[in-house]
């Protein structure tokens, strides 16, 4: 990790994470996180942890919906005649 | 000049009739991605198709006020969450106001700690969380953050469609996301290797 003055550029790489995940940071801002990801491997598993992690969780709290309530909301249709 | 010929009525009735199938066809095509997000919303599997049944009821009723070429997707499920909220669910609901010091890093940090260092080159994470630890996490994580995670992580909306589904400001949808997602790390961390203490 690195150290630093008065604002740790890991501390501030961290805040940059979810932003950064939701592609909310401005090009600049982006570039800053990617200069630091370059050259600190603590934050870069980090990152590469989290972008696995939400891809996990979606999977994982994805549940499909059932046949029967398909045709269910099928059956709510307004009759044509 | 407005005028009507007797041809006009039967043609204007046919037009509504043929716009309001489509509507109807549109709205079934995305059930399976708003149940997603419904099944999510509550605790159980029928809780979300009562919700989804009464969601679909009232759009077939209400299509009219749907304006075409705009995020059907994102209609639905404002009135989907409008009925959950007139369920009364949200009452129970108890804001999470305790400290939260963990940060982003939490999770890796409390893996790493364990002796377990997640593998991420191989995006293992799932050898130490199963499905259920973390149906349990986000079903821990309080409604107000849970529905911001639920729509954006799970239901792929915009920071924008999620601010208009809930109803409020686009900065609460970023600072609900920010801490819930703290809050799925905290209580997935405690799945995972336990409590911190």
């Amino acid at each position: 990790m690195s150290s630093g003055a008065a604002v740790d550029p890991c501390e501030k790489c961290e805040e940059m994470l979810q932003p950064y995940l939701d592609r909310e940071l401005t090009d600049a801002e982006r570039a800053e996180a990617e200069r630091h990801l370059d050259g600190c491997s603590y934050c870069r598993k980090r990152y590469r942890f989290e972008e696995a992690l939400r891809r996990f969780v979606r999977q994982a709290t994805v549940e499909e919906m059932p046949p029967a309530l398909k045709q269910k909301l099928a059956d709510l249709r307004t009759p044509l005649f | 000049m407005g005028e009507t010929t007797p041809e006009a009525e039967p043609r204007k009735l046919a037009e509504e009739a043929r716009d309001r199938v489509r509507f109807e066809e549109e709205a079934l095509e995305l059930a399976d991605q708003v149940y997603r997000v419904a099944r999510r919303f509550v605790s159980t599997r029928e809780e979300a198709e009562d919700l989804m049944q009464e969601t679909y009821a009232r759009a077939f009723r209400a299509w009219r006020s749907y304006q075409p070429g705009t995020n059907l997707r994102a209609w639905l499920l404002r009135i989907l969450t409008n009925l959950n909220i007139d369920r009364g669910r949200r009452q129970q609901r108890t804001p999470d106001l305790q400290p939260l010091e963990e940060g982003d890093y939490y999770l890796y940090n409390r893996l790493e700690e364990s002796g377990r260092e997640p593998n991420v080159d191989q995006e293992r994470v799932d050898e130490r969380l199963s499905q259920d630890d973390v149906v349990a996490a986000l079903s821990a994580v309080p409604h107000d953050f849970r529905d911001v995670i639920v729509l954006v992580d799970i239901g792929d909306f915009s920071y924008a469609d999620a601010a208009q589904i809930l109803e409020i400001p686009i900065g609460t949808v970023m600072s609900r996301l920010h801490r819930g997602r703290r809050i799925l790390k905290r209580e997935m961390a405690e799945q995972a290797v336990g409590s911190a203490s």
